[in-house]
């Protein structure tokens, strides 16, 4: 079996692997050519980086995008741990109430919870009317499904009653022996529904448009204004955001496996 | 004055009355066992001591002590799971220490007494290791050591060597009780297997159906069940009502059950002549060989009687041999 050479597998993998990589790489090309009318680009130049790096709007940018991406991620972990913690161990038969109310977000889409938010929120001022503030309850909202999903199915793959219990016995409080216990054992999982949700926060557009385009102009609303002005630049800043991105992952994924592999000695 | 006692424990679930009026006091460092069929009620009683579910009526005392309300946590009890319980995130010595470190031990102190009771359970190489990476046999060794470890009263153990192969259980079996003994442990068993609760306690409660059927001593319960459930569940019996015991002997007996075990059984090709016993005559329908001894299914008739040989001490017996078998009615059980 294992000595057939299969090549339907390994053309599909090409295939799949030219679409999904066409549209980055024209886009690096792009951003460093200043002419590409013909087949070949010519006039390769890095000078749009040199410029978008200097430019401190675009830095603060992305600085913004990252600290609007980190707040919500950690704020909708706590809160579907606890919860979780709460039905798991007390309460179990509201669990599925929870996940329905979990996957409610799945449906709904930007467009309206931006203006749904608006709506409620401005035309009575509160704490909650702050703009920044409605767009982090905004993304709380968007991952909440995915984040709920990820840690529960980590939840699944350990035995989590036999867990607690033994810790229980062995003198722990319930909510230390979940913290202790249960979370170290799910990291995984939190890690990759936390690196989902970071992949749509970041390529969120319309959430932060309707809600805090001014308040917090963050890379997205950067590359709209650039997309109309200088297609290079858009380009650019693009290549950039992906690299980023790219990069939160390689990180988090590598310290990760540096755990695990200190774990299996 | 007994160590541990239940008093009047009733436990439903919902509708479904799982413990009924469950009376039983153990003295201090033995090794008891709660044998019993699945569903029995024989984990859930061990997990009300543990505190792990609470009881509906009735109360539980420790040393004198009334815990029925307690919280598990502060009960002082030691527990080993049937289910792989260890930590996967900590090291064997960091589960061990688990315990310790609840208890706010001197962390220097905890970990050396660790180590010691690492080593008593044959796990002194490998405390650095993660659970993922010991066998099963490996992985319940230091559940016991973790259990153990900070000296609780008392030690539970729900069917803890379920999940392990014939050949490593039985060396598991031998070496709890060691370390059992050694320590001074009082412990409880739970195991749905007559033969384990056999070798290991002092002292077995058999239970069924939510009550405790018979507490005795091995032996005792062994060679005098006192009810047609414990015969049916130790040992093999051969059990008859007195009906059967009609047709199969021709003789009427003044009781509603009779039990033999099938190795007290005399059999052979020509007629047997042997005072006060039960005469049966039948055709070997079976015979199957359990290493040490033949096993041989005799049918009279409809009938099928349980028939034990030593093998090599006695004549052997093939499939449609016609036999005659005799039972000494002194070693009868009559229920």
């Amino acid at each position: 079996m294992k000595n057939r050479t299969e090549r339907g597998p390994a053309i599909v993998i090409i295939i799949i692997l030219i679409y999904l990589l066409i549209p980055l790489v024209v886009s690096i090309v792009y951003s460093m050519f200043s002419n590409w009318t013909g087949i070949v680009p010519q006039g390769f130049t890095l000078q749009t980086y040199v410029n978008l790096f200097q430019d401190k709007t675009f830095l603060a940018s992305i600085g913004r995008t990252i600290v609007i991406a980190i707040i919500p991620i950690v704020i909708t972990i706590l809160l579907v741990l606890l919860a979780l913690f709460v039905t798991v161990v007390y309460f179990p038969k509201l669990e599925k109430y929870v996940q329905i109310i979990c996957m409610i977000p799945y449906t709904i889409q930007g467009v309206i919870l931006s203006v749904s938010i608006l709506a409620l929120y401005v035309s009575n001022p509160t704490f909650l009317s702050n703009r920044v503030i409605m767009l982090i309850g905004a993304y709380c909202i968007i991952i909440l499904p995915y984040i709920y999903q990820g840690i529960r199915n980590g939840m699944r793959a350990v035995n989590m009653p036999v867990l607690l219990e033994a810790a229980e016995m062995l003198g722990a409080s319930r909510i230390y022996a979940f913290f202790r216990v249960i979370v170290p054992n799910i990291i995984s999982a939190i890690v990759v529904s936390s690196l989902l949700a970071v992949g749509i926060i970041f390529g969120d557009y319309v959430l932060v448009r309707n809600l805090a385009s001014s308040a917090w102009p963050n890379v997205q609303i950067y590359l709209y204004q650039a997309m109309k002005s200088d297609s290079m630049k858009s380009s650019a800043v693009f290549v950039v955001i992906m690299a980023v991105t790219f990069l939160i992952a390689a990180i988090v994924l590598y310290l990760q496996s540096r755990e695990r592999k200190g774990k299996k000695h | 004055m007994s160590y541990i006692k239940f008093e009047n424990i009733y436990k439903n679930f919902g509708s479904n009355e799982v413990l009924k009026d469950i009376n039983l006091e153990i003295e201090q460092g033995q090794l008891v066992t709660l044998l019993g069929p699945s569903g029995c009620g024989k984990s859930t009683l061990l997990r009300c001591l543990a505190g792990l579910e609470t009881v509906t009526s009735g109360k539980v005392y420790l040393d004198g002590k009334d815990i029925t309300n307690v919280d598990p946590k502060n009960r002082g009890i030691g527990m080993v799971f049937q289910q792989y319980s260890l930590f996967p995130n900590m090291t064997v010595l960091q589960n061990v220490m688990f315990g310790l470190s609840m208890k706010k031990v001197d962390k220097k102190i905890a970990e050396e007494k660790s180590k010691e009771i690492l080593e008593i359970v044959g796990l002194g190489d490998k405390l650095k290791q993660y659970p993922a990476q010991l066998s099963g046999g490996q992985q319940q060794r230091a559940a016991l050591a973790r259990a153990i470890v900070t000296e609780p009263k008392v030690l539970l153990l729900d069917e803890p060597l379920s999940a392990i192969d014939a050949l490593l259980r039985h060396s598991l079996q031998v070496e709890i009780r060691r370390i059992q003994r050694d320590l001074g442990i009082t412990a409880i068993f739970v195991t749905h297997d007559q033969e384990e609760a056999m070798v290991m306690s002092d002292m077995i409660h058999l239970m069924y159906q939510g009550r405790i059927e018979q507490s005795a001593a091995p032996t005792d319960l062994y060679t005098k069940p006192r009810t047609s459930f414990v015969a049916s569940f130790i040992g093999h019996y051969n059990l008859f009502d007195a009906a059967t015991m009609k047709k199969l002997t021709g003789e009427d007996v003044e009781c509603d059950n009779v039990a033999f075990r099938p190795e007290i059984i005399r059999m052979s090709k020509s007629p047997i002549e042997q005072e006060d016993s039960f005469m049966m005559k039948g055709k070997i329908n079976v015979s199957l060989p359990h290493g040490n001894i033949i096993r041989y299914a005799v049918m009279c008739g409809d009938i099928q009687v349980d028939v034990d040989e030593l093998f090599g001490q006695s004549e052997l017996f093939e499939s449609d041999d016609e036999v005659y078998m005799a039972v000494k009615k002194s070693e009868c059980i009559f229920l």
